[in-house]
């Protein structure tokens, strides 16, 4: 059992995802970018969310290097961060574990269509980086959908 | 046929030819992706000249073969005009990302759907059929005028061509599959799309097929989850917005590339953009602009069939303010922003609008 979210869990889905050969094709692959995850928390008093945790996932051709925790300030490096509130989060990956894959509008390109201020983002603003989440999409969306595969206990 | 020429006995066979070669010695070592393009970039043989003088189909540090006659009259013989940084790369993620759309799709989640959805489905599947011919026929033209010294650029190319027929088919079967079938042509390939293969130089011809064309289209794929009703169609979408995401970075890559290396060039480039952002709503190549039977088509997908066409052209107007602001910072990143901030562009005037 890990706990999302964690380096342990980021671990245990990269294990799930580079051992499966079928996640390298069908429009997946080699894909090479570092995208930030960040859990928002509601902000008491305000009506904004506040960043609780921040994860930054390695893709190196065929192969997940991992999640890695991370300061605030590591959201300037990355390619593009995906945020969402740790609520939404959750629902996602429960309908990754109940139907084995994301289903209707729990996909991450679904996500980040339907929320105003989208998914998907950057601090640097280059929509030639901020592109690659468009670019590798369906291998983002096979490693989030090994999570199903991955016993997962929510904070 | 002339008889075989009758050597003298003792005849010593000529092997000078052995003696004619490029860079010898060479070792490339594979890199952990494999042995790509990048890892055998060595000496002589990953020196892509600043001009090429290249006419006779020579594969890049290849020895010459004096008095061979041309096989080819390139065109395109100077590097800034077609190169970019990352074509290795992009390639390689060309040939490793490759789907079926035979196989990959899950074509069995597709139902029967009300008769006005399926139409307009239909008709958004003829139209991207008509575009996608485009996306592959024109690159494919500038494949042939390119010096085999800048072969990678031309593998990119090569592959953007394989990856449109597979849009072109994908589309196609998307509309025989569910009792519907094709639609009368939209005429979305006349107009602005059509004059893509007018162009006379291929910076022309990349600002208004990648960064113009493929960017609208790229918006469109990816909104394409919000207009599915299966999988199939969510997987169509999805896949093919990775297609031409690369495609996109290809221009954005190009051109930045370009804005670097010919700053001559620059203002060229503006009067390219110019004309490609005055057809980016009006035209018919965009099908959350205003040309009736796909914006009218669109509407209806996203809004849930003709009843709540309100509410999807209320969608259709957040798809059009996310493609004007995604085109301006394509532009931006690929190092022409300047024309937002002089006031050259009408773009962010018209995204002001919509916002408002």
């Amino acid at each position: 059992m890990a706990r999302f979210p964690s380096e342990a869990w980021f671990g245990a889905v990269a294990g799930v995802f580079n051992g499966d050969d079928s996640y390298q094709g069908a429009g997946g692959g080699h894909c090479n970018c570092t995208a930030g995850l960040v859990i928002e928390g509601r902000n008491e008093g305000k009506d904004e969310d506040v960043v609780e945790e921040v994860f930054v996932l390695t893709f190196e051709g065929a192969e997940c290097k991992g999640g890695v925790e991370a300061d605030e300030a590591a959201l300037d490096e990355v390619d593009f961060y995906m945020h969402m509130p740790r609520v939404d989060w959750r629902e996602m990956l429960e309908d990754i574990r109940d139907h084995g894959h994301a289903t209707e509008n729990h996909t991450l390109n679904s996500l980040d269509l339907e929320r105003d201020d989208g998914l998907s983002t950057s601090k640097h603003g280059d929509q030639y980086r901020e592109d690659l989440f468009f670019r590798y999409n369906q291998t983002l969306q096979f490693y989030f959908d090994a999570s199903a595969r991955v016993k997962t206990a929510f904070s | 046929m002339s008889e075989a020429v009758q050597l003298d006995t003792g005849h010593e066979l000529d092997l000078g030819w052995m003696d004619q070669h490029g860079q010898w010695d060479t070792k490339a070592e594979q890199s952990k992706y494999g042995l790509t393009l990048a890892d055998i970039q060595i000496g002589e043989y990953g020196d892509a000249p600043v001009e090429s003088d290249n006419q006779t189909g020579r594969p890049r540090g290849a020895a010459e073969r004096p008095g061979s006659y041309r096989i080819g009259n390139y065109a395109v013989r100077t590097k800034s005009e077609i190169w970019l940084d990352n074509a290795s790369f992009l390639y390689e993620e060309a040939l490793q990302r490759q789907w079926s759309s035979a196989t990959d799709i899950p074509w069995h989640t597709i139902e029967p759907l009300p008769d006005d959805i399926e139409q307009a489905q239909c008709t958004m599947d003829t139209f991207l059929t008509e575009v996608e011919f485009v996306a592959g026929d024109v690159p494919a033209r500038w494949i042939s005028q390119t010096t085999p010294d800048f072969f990678e650029a031309r593998n990119v190319l090569l592959c953007q061509v394989m990856d449109e027929s597979r849009h072109m088919d994908v589309f196609r079967k998307r509309a025989l599959a569910n009792g519907g079938g094709l639609m009368k042509a939209t005429g979305g390939t006349a107009g602005v799309v059509g004059s893509i293969d007018l162009s006379r130089d291929f910076t022309e011809m990349s600002s208004r097929l990648h960064i113009s064309g493929e960017g609208a289209v790229l918006t469109i794929f990816r909104m394409g989850e919000l207009m599915a009703y299966n999988d199939a169609e969510k997987a169509i979408y999805r896949l093919c917005a990775q297609d031409e995401a690369r495609h996109v970075a290809f221009g954005v890559m190009h051109m930045r590339y370009m804005a670097e290396t010919a700053p001559e060039r620059h203002e060229e480039i503006h009067c390219y953009l110019d004309e490609a952002e005055r057809g980016i709503l009006a035209g018919s190549q965009n099908p959350a602009g205003q040309f009736p039977t796909t914006s009218e088509s669109m509407a209806i997908l996203l809004g849930g069939g003709k009843k709540h066409f309100d509410e999807g052209r209320n969608k259709l107007i957040a798809i059009r303010r996310r493609q004007l602001s995604e085109y301006i910072k394509r532009v931006r990143s690929a190092g022409f922003g300047d024309r937002f901030d002089n006031g050259r562009s009408q773009v962010p005037e018209i995204l002001a609008d919509i916002a408002a």
